[in-house]
């Protein structure tokens, strides 16, 4: 009777072990597949934010690292947009801008920017923020033709769709920023903070000025490459800044693009 | 669950552009003596010697100092961070045939991303992971923690190597698109159980006795190979920049500029000044070179070097599928030695400018 009572207790102890490591072997692929997940996001995180700061982020749940950087803001503007909005239905006006963020986009990515937010019709990038880049000025300055260029063949294709031609104002400055991740639990976001950017803003709003579509500033001009063919302009007052802004309207480039 | 198999599925990869070619016998012959065997890269590589010799050399080195289980994690972990499919499936395979099976490789992967392992694998590690992204570059903090942790100076040094090593041969292998060995399809195979013994001791890396500096030491990047004081790795480093500077393919000129160009891009000063020496001394200007540097072009460029140039800087920092493409473009249009030889020449520049973080944090 014992020596029965003893086997069944057995057969059960072995049943629960048995069960406990099949439990314990699909929770460890749980963990893996999940970390494999997880470190896939990292790399997928790493195009918005440096990857030492999406490491703090993963660890911490807070980024602790705001950084002074020197960076390239590239600002850009859809011109004469309110106009345009009037005259289309949300679905063409959606289609209309979309079509544009995508070509202009991919114009800054191929040219190792980074594209920190829409702010309604124009839009903030920056070069040199999220990795170390020497330069980043010049791939800026490329970015922005590729940009000009962008335009002209999407206008080609939105006129056969029946839709208006969009122009842009861009505006590129460089200089010192603090960098970091902003906003709240809910919302966070990797971006750039301080005076430089508030000067390229002002540059862009100055292509209206000058009726142009590319500027860039004084600072941008003393680290770019020669071979950028700059016109200067008269310099303008701008809101914010004691001085007149001396800007330069980018024409083109002397070679093929690096 | 074929877990190397799934591991290297979900790392994006291009076709290879390289054909293979005949490799020369005495190449195959020292391959072989080292390896065991030829792999089915050193086929690809044939027209350029140095790269067969060179790459065979700096993955099959002799240390002295640093803890020889921590070689392969090393590689492993580099391997990951870079995306590189093709060394990340070799290293795998080669920890199953040391014995490791896929839960400590995944735990071992898993305990990196949490900070779990012991303290003095981690720190090793991390330290690797820091090599290998420079963004930032290590300093004398990190060296210190790994001091704390244990490893003497010249442990830290072969651990370096064992990092930017990894570093060279990813770029390599990404750049060319390498296709997985054969034997990695046997990682998950229940056979290899049963080899496994007869295996290990050919893919194990080896203890050797601390060696002095290689003499003479006097060429590209002495005072990184001298970094290496006491390590066999330091024999291997030197021989490897040697034959690829003596190489005919490519004008010494333009292995300095990719030089120049990469040690600018990672921020190694070493690298840079040594490279603006030696191209001064090529009769390039200081002023031309500043311009080059500055702005990865110039009209003193011939069309070799003015696609070259940006190139070199597109090897540092990528993203696998734009790499892949941009080295196909660059393969398109150049000969295929010289197109090898630039991708050689830029992982080396790629390992030793993370390399002389020695030099600074020493």
């Amino acid at each position: 009777m014992l020596t029965a009572a003893l086997l069944v207790a057995a057969a059960a102890a072995g049943a629960w072990a048995m069960r406990a490591r099949r439990r314990a072997t699909v929770l460890e692929r749980q963990l893996v597949a999940v970390t494999g997940e997880l470190e896939g996001l990292q790399h997928a995180f790493a195009r918005f934010a440096p990857a030492q700061m999406i490491e703090d982020i993963l660890a911490q749940g807070v980024s602790t690292r705001p950084q002074v950087k020197d960076v390239t803001i590239l600002f850009a503007d859809l011109k004469g947009f309110t106009t345009i909005a009037e005259r289309l239905d949300p679905e063409q006006l959606t289609a209309l801008l979309n079509g544009y963020f995508a070509a202009v986009g991919e114009a800054i990515a191929a040219h190792r920017g980074h594209l920190a937010k829409f702010i309604g019709d124009g839009l903030l990038a920056f070069f040199g923020g999220l990795e170390p880049n020497p330069w980043q000025t010049n791939d800026a300055l490329h970015a922005a033709l590729a940009m000009r260029a962008a335009i002209a063949a999407y206008n080609a294709r939105s006129r056969a769709d029946g839709l208006p031609a969009v122009s842009a104002g861009i505006g590129v400055h460089r200089g010192p920023v603090v960098a970091g991740v902003f906003g709240t639990s809910a919302l966070m976001e990797y971006g750039v903070l301080g005076r430089t950017v508030n000067v390229a803003s002002r540059v862009e709003d100055l292509t209206r000025h000058h009726d142009v579509d590319i500027l860039v500033s004084d600072a941008v001009r003393g680290s770019c490459d020669p071979r950028f063919r700059l016109r200067a302009m008269a310099p303008a007052d701008v809101k914010g800044l004691a001085a007149p802004l001396a800007t330069w309207a980018l024409d083109g480039f002397d070679a093929p693009p690096a | 669950m074929a877990a190397t198999a799934e591991a290297l599925g979900v790392i994006e990869w291009a076709d290879c552009w390289v054909p293979t070619a005949p490799l020369a016998p005495d190449v195959a012959a020292e391959v072989r003596r080292q390896v065991g065997f030829v792999p089915q890269w050193a086929h690809r590589l044939g027209p350029v010697p140095w790269m067969v010799r060179g790459f065979t050399a700096l993955n099959h080195v002799r240390v002295a100092h640093m803890p020889l289980r921590l070689w392969p994690l090393v590689a492993l972990v580099v391997s990951r961070d870079n995306a590189c499919r093709y060394c990340y499936g070799v290293t795998r395979t080669l920890l199953k045939v040391l014995g490791h099976d896929d839960a400590f490789i995944d735990a071992l992967e898993r305990e990196v991303h949490l900070g779990q392992l012991a303290p003095a694998e981690q720190a090793a590690l991390e330290f690797a992971r820091r090599i290998s992204r420079a963004d930032p570059r290590p300093t004398a903090r990190e060296i210190a923690a790994l001091r704390d942790a244990g490893f003497s100076r010249p442990a830290i040094a072969e651990i370096a190597f064992d990092a930017a090593a990894t570093v060279a041969s990813n770029r390599l292998s990404t750049l060319l698109a390498l296709p997985s060995e054969r034997f990695v399809g046997w990682a998950d195979h229940p056979v290899l159980r049963l080899v496994r013994p007869l295996v290990a001791p050919f893919v194990r890396v080896r203890r050797a006795a601390p060696v002095p500096l290689p003499q003479p030491n006097d060429g590209p990047c002495a005072a990184v190979v001298a970094a290496l004081d006491g390590s066999p790795a330091a024999h291997v480093l030197r021989q490897t920049i040697d034959l690829a500077m003596a190489s005919p393919i490519l004008p010494r000129r333009t292995k300095l500029l990719v030089l120049a160009v990469v040690g600018r891009a990672l921020g190694c000063r070493h690298a840079e000044a040594e490279a603006r020496d030696a191209l001064a001394a090529e009769g390039l200007d200081g002023a031309t070179i500043g311009r080059i540097l500055a702005d990865l072009g110039s009209p003193a460029l011939d069309a070799r070097d003015a696609l070259v140039v940006p190139f070199a800087r597109e090897t540092v920092r990528y993203q696998t599928a734009a790499i892949q493409q941009r080295t196909r473009a660059l393969a398109a249009a150049l000969p295929l030695p010289e197109a090898l030889e630039v991708v050689g020449i830029a992982s080396l520049a790629n390992a030793v400018c993370r390399l002389s973080v020695l030099l600074d944090a020493c």
